[in-house]
């Protein structure tokens, strides 16, 4: 049922990216979509040649294109290939009720999200549904270890600090102390994330497909616990900030502060979502980011009952939490100058 | 029979000779003396007569299309889409189909016996019998768009990061003009003094063709995918925003300059000159107006408004004159209108 309220609001064609790395699973949870009896007619994007060949579906192959722009910011980096192919599949007059994009092991998914903020003509039809990550629960480990040079990103990290839901696939083949060990390991770097574990795959596909995690007025909905502060047992660089604060924001401060933040650390700062409340404003102001990019609106009134408030998270490496609290509480109309 | 109105006074009398409904959402048009040839996007390619708007052929090609151009003679189409690209001869009926594998974003003959199609990251060049005469060596990036030069003896290919212009036979490019970004619709004067490309990050980047020197028209809304030139080569038409913006390209070009901005759509989805130079635009929108301009009246910087609109139930598709009297627009609902125009002078 509460799919139905995403879908309702927004006419736009929900797209999910499934990531993972190779062996994940990714091909066999696609499968298990395509076949089973939803009704639904889906397209499918792949980057990786597959198993996939379903009647119902229309499967169309792609090679990873990314494309830069001149200005060299990172948050202008998209998938070319995406945008080629989401764009002629609009063209077309049979109409689908579902994208999937499988991607291959080694996306990075920012380019990937980017492209649904960059791209009128893909924003306009089609919208961001979910980054749905697939890890293997046996072998995710080494690939989270792995040391990789100066500069590069370890893929495994990234598409995990980007999923809106992880599916903790392959539980039978690694022992309980593993699969509590992976969990604390994306938890540490994804504290907000839903994570669904699994066995070859099975999961209720509502958990995977048009869940509207991108949906400015369900952030935060999925797991109001995921405030609470996790354990870091490990070094990670690629960490959540969590912060919840009470009362109202200055607006003036806060787009100063943001805007700022998202300029100078954007690069680091994977994901950010938040819900704030803004000192003379009815309604809850809702926000979504990727990098440097970001979605914001006001969404529904705040009940005269419920005590206003701010709960907001970024995923990134290398955070400051403490600077990130302080700086964010600056931004309370209460406190500091009135200007 | 005719369903078309005015926003002002006509100058003539324009009507719709004929229309016609294919079973398919237009992608794509080409126009060349009797034959009217329209791609829709399941691969549906129909061969109407200009005239009438008769059904000569219709053929399918597997895998969806993205465009098609009739050769100058008419003898000959090339078709391209998403898995390959596909040749017919007018003789036979015939068609030969080359499922590649590889998107095929365009086809441009260079006269009536080679056509340049693009194929993945390279262009290949065809003789009309789809015999491959030569193929560029990859691009940066898939294949956007082409435009040949020199009277058919130079390509120019643009793909991510550049355009890069290959003499005949030569895999390697002779010259390459470089820009980071992706390059998504290519437009060279025909004058051929400048190459311009429209761009992902909503600019026109501008080269001048003798010493490659550059320019950046920026500050569009959105990318940048449809560009032409008049016949004249002075005057380039844009999309990237609500309005059609049209670059004065006489003397020095438009550094400098400010563009006329054409006012009518909210999105613009098709631009075709009229034949002859006269500066006269149609322009399609997805709201299914055509819009027809006297584009390079009034001063730079000067706001204008359409000399006759067309009305359409349907987002326009594509637009293509078949000399200067007669404009063919194809709507994404299947519909396929001839207009006519009889004055050369007036819209």
């Amino acid at each position: 049922m509460t799919q139905a309220t995403a879908a309702a609001v927004d006419g736009r064609v929900p797209v999910t990216v499934l990531t993972g790395f190779l062996g994940s699973g990714k091909t066999t949870l696609l499968n298990r979509i395509l076949t089973e009896q939803h009704g639904l007619r889906i397209a499918v994007i792949e980057n990786e040649f597959g198993e996939v060949g379903i009647d119902d579906a229309l499967v169309l192959d792609a090679e990873e294109e990314i494309f830069e722009m001149n200005n060299g910011c990172i948050c202008c980096t998209v998938r070319g290939d995406l945008i080629r192919i989401l764009g002629a599949l609009m063209r077309r007059r049979e109409k689908f009720d579902h994208i999937l994009i499988e991607t291959t092991g080694l996306a990075d998914p920012a380019p990937v999200a980017q492209t649904f903020f960059m791209d009128d003509e893909i924003a306009a039809q089609l919208r961001l549904d979910a980054i749905v990550t697939l890890v293997d629960s046996a072998h995710v480990l080494q690939h989270l270890d792995e040391v990789k040079p100066e500069g590069v990103e370890n893929e495994a990290v990234e598409q995990i600090a980007f999923a809106d839901r992880v599916v903790l696939n392959k539980t039978d083949l690694a022992d309980e102390a593993t699969v509590s060990e992976v969990i604390s390991r994306i938890r540490a770097i994804n504290a907000s994330v839903q994570i669904i574990p699994a066995e070859h795959a099975k999961v209720d596909l509502q958990q995977v497909m048009d869940v509207g995690a991108f949906d400015l007025d369900r952030v935060l909905k999925d797991d109001p616990q995921f405030l609470t502060e996790t354990e870091h047992q490990h070094d990670s660089t690629v960490t959540s900030v969590g912060i919840d604060l009470p009362g109202e924001l200055d607006e003036d401060r806060l787009n100063r502060w943001l805007g700022n933040l998202l300029r100078t650390k954007g690069a680091d700062i994977f994901r950010s979502k938040g819900i704030l409340a803004i000192a003379g404003a009815p309604k809850q102001y809702v926000f979504q980011g990727v990098h440097m990019l970001l979605d914001g609106e006001f969404g529904r009134d705040w009940d005269d009952r419920e005590p206003r408030g701010n709960k907001l998270v970024f995923i990134g490496r290398n955070l400051d939490r403490t600077a990130l609290e302080r700086d964010f509480a600056a931004c309370l109309a209460t406190t500091g100058a009135t200007a | 029979m005719s369903n078309n109105s005015s926003t002002t006074a006509p100058d003539a009398d324009v009507s719709t000779v004929w229309h016609t409904t294919i079973d398919d959402a237009p992608v794509a048009l080409s126009a060349q003396d009797d034959l009217v040839a329209v791609a829709g996007a399941e691969g549906m390619v129909s061969v109407l007569d200009t005239a009438t708007g008769t059904r000569i052929d219709a053929l399918e090609v597997p895998g969806g299309l993205l465009h098609l151009e009739l050769a100058p003679d008419g003898r000959h189409l090339a078709a391209t889409g998403p898995t390959g690209y596909a040749l017919w001869r007018r003789e036979n009926g015939q068609m030969a189909t080359f499922h590649t594998g590889a998107w095929s974003s365009v086809a441009r003959w260079a006269d009536r016996e080679r056509v340049a199609v693009a194929s993945g990251r390279r262009a290949v060049v065809l003789a009309a019998d789809g015999r491959e005469l030569w193929r560029t060596e990859p691009a940066a990036s898939t294949v956007t768009d082409l435009a040949w030069m020199r009277g058919g003896r130079r390509l120019a290919v643009a793909a991510y990061g550049a355009v890069r212009c290959h003499e005949r036979h030569q895999t390697a490019p002779v010259t390459t003009y470089p820009y980071i970004g992706s390059h998504l619709a290519l437009a060279v004067a025909p004058t051929e003094r400048w190459i311009c490309s429209g761009n992902q990050d909503a600019s026109i980047h501008i080269w001048r063709t003798r010493d490659g020197d550059e320019l950046t028209m920026s500050g569009y809304r959105e990318k940048v995918s449809r560009l032409a030139f008049d016949d004249t080569g002075f005057w380039l038409a844009a999309d990237g925003a609500p309005d059609v913006t049209v670059w004065d390209f006489s003397g020095k070009g438009p550094a400098g300059t400010a563009p006329r901005s054409l006012r009518c759509h909210e999105s613009i989805t098709a631009l075709a000159w009229r034949p002859g130079g006269g500066g006269h635009l149609a322009s399609g929108g997805d709201d299914g107006t055509v819009a027809l301009w006297r584009a390079t009246a009034g001063r730079p910087e000067g706001r204008l408004r359409p000399a006759r609109t067309l009305d359409g139930d349907a987002a326009v598709a594509a637009l293509s004159w078949v000399g200067p009297h007669l404009l063919i627009a194809a709507h994404r609902d299947g519909t396929v209108r001839a207009h006519h125009l009889p004055s050369r002078t007036a819209l």
